[in-house]
């Protein structure tokens, strides 16, 4: 009796170490093929879009009554509603974003997401729809230092890893007498320099805009308002060689910027300014 | 005032994932853990060698890979078709790596068992079964308490991995609101795991001085 439990038992697990096996073979394999024709009759079956977000202020956060508001929550509920589709918000790991869009557990990223042609060849962007550009926080009291080249000497810089802050911190020539240091997050670069232990952190101009507002624990932080840098775009992103999607998302996208309630949103959160479609 | 009023309700939203985690894995890898700690034992040479290999692989592998494994593997090979949500996965790999630690805990606490009580067992007429389950195994958890709960204490503090596939637990929570410009909720959640821990110590203590009778 025993004897048979035991190769009962044998015998499962094997299975299940093959089970195991030819998985991830069909992971390795499927990955490129991902998102062939049928893309967006899956999304249109299931009746919803599900956009993977952030919480980052003002594009996706919570507001005092825990509801989920922001620019881009307000954005993709009215493509939404043009593409005939409910949205839905998931809450993702920035870091797993292409893995999640890959696994379709979400069908686009739609996070203030930077334009780069890595992930150009990576993904399907979609038209650009904001500007955006990086811009230098430090102590209020060190605002003015830190508007010559030479006043970086000595100097730490810190940006989040990959991001266009870094580009910047270690591509731009103002920044060549200053030390760099890549940390994981935006969020981190600021308590870097909110601590002391860096004096410069390279964020966002968007970013900004929601955290460095009076009575927030970074009040005493401002942007150097003299210096800005690389000027780069938000755009959506969905799985690669997904066209019929693509062409859908872009139609909606200039439905929504033709007849201003896309500048209409963005007034609300005082991003009118930095729009790239519709008439200003 | 109200800010922290309402940073403490979303910090305690984002500890009741955890707890679940936490109550769920117990309740699973506890007697999972048993089952494996069996199989890796067993005297049958093929299931002895397949449970070692299991127990090698996860105790091999960090934590936080396995979630990504139990999560991102099944969507990515079935182009979608199947894929657990994100609690389930969560559940799936905290169990199945915490079975293989306690499965290696209860080793060590059944073979410190003296050969003479099996022996006298025998003598007596009891069944192995008997024996395993009336003289073994109640010694055995009275000298694996203090492992198990320095094992059980770790899985409190592991519960925040599972923010890596988005499951909203304490920490990522409290990350959120550095994004919103507040620093101190990532430091007060701390506060809330150390009153969990502290309770548990408070509970060990107490079980390990119920146990205390079967000092031979």
């Amino acid at each position: 009796m025993k004897k048979i439990i035991a190769l009962l038992l044998a015998v499962t697990l094997t299975a299940a170490l093959f089970v195991g096996c030819s998985g991830s073979n069909q992971a390795s394999s499927g990955s490129n093929s991902n998102a062939a024709a049928g893309d967006w009759s899956y999304i249109a079956d299931k009746g919803e879009l599900v956009i993977g977000i952030t919480y980052f202020e003002p594009m996706n956060y919570k507001d005092d009554k825990g509801e989920l508001t922001g620019f881009e929550t307000e954005f993709a509920q009215a493509v939404c509603e043009k593409l005939g589709v409910k949205a839905k918000f998931q809450k993702i790991d920035w870091d797993s974003k292409e893995v999640e869009l890959n696994a379709k557990t979400i069908d686009c990223i739609w996070n203030g997401m930077t334009i780069t042609d890595e992930r150009k060849e990576n993904m399907g962007i979609s038209t650009a729809y904001m500007e955006n550009k990086q811009v230098m926080v430090t102590k209020k009291a060190n605002a003015d230092k830190y508007t010559k080249a030479d006043a970086l000497k000595g100097a730490t810089v810190v940006a989040e890893k990959k991001s266009a802050g870094e580009e910047v911190a270690k591509g731009d020539e103002f920044f060549k007498q200053a030390t760099y240091l890549g940390v994981d997050s935006q969020a981190k670069a600021l308590l870097e320099v909110k601590s002391g232990t860096a004096d410069i952190a390279i964020i966002d101009y968007v970013m900004s805009i929601g955290t460095l507002s009076d009575g927030s624990d970074y009040a005493d932080l401002g942007v150097v308002d003299e210096k800005s840098f690389s000027p780069e775009q938000y755009g959506i992103a969905i799985r690669k060689n997904d066209k019929e999607t693509l062409k859908k998302i872009n139609d909606a996208i200039d439905a929504v910027a033709n007849d201003g309630t896309l500048k209409k949103i963005a007034e609300k959160y005082d991003l009118e300014d930095l729009l790239l479609v519709g008439n200003k | 005032m109200e800010e922290f009023l309402s940073v403490t309700g979303q910090l305690f939203t984002g500890f009741g994932e955890n707890c679940f985690i936490f109550a769920i894995t117990l309740l699973a890898a506890l007697p999972l853990g048993l089952v494996v700690s069996l199989g890796s034992m067993s005297k049958f040479k093929p299931l002895k060698w397949l449970t070692k290999t299991f127990v090698w692989i996860i105790r091999g592998t960090p934590l936080m890979l396995q979630l990504f494994v139990v999560f991102y593997i099944p969507p990515l090979a079935s182009q979608g078709g199947f894929a657990f949500d994100r609690m389930q996965a969560a559940l799936i790999a905290f169990i199945i790596n915490y079975a293989a630690y306690f499965s290696e805990i209860y080793r060590g606490g059944i073979e410190s068992i003296p050969k003479g009580q099996y022996e006298a067992g025998y003598v007596l007429g009891m069944k192995r079964s008997q024996i395993f389950f009336n003289v073994v195994l109640l010694q055995v958890i009275k000298r694996i308490t203090a492992p198990i709960g320095n094992e059980i204490i770790t899985l409190v503090k592991d519960t925040s991995l599972a923010s890596v596939i988005a499951i909203p637990e304490i920490l990522m929570n409290a990350k959120d609101f550095s994004m919103v410009g507040l620093i101190w909720p990532l430091f007060y959640s701390a506060l809330f795991f150390l009153a969990f821990c502290g309770i548990l110590t408070l509970l060990f203590s107490f079980i390990e001085k119920k146990l205390d009778f079967y000092k031979g």
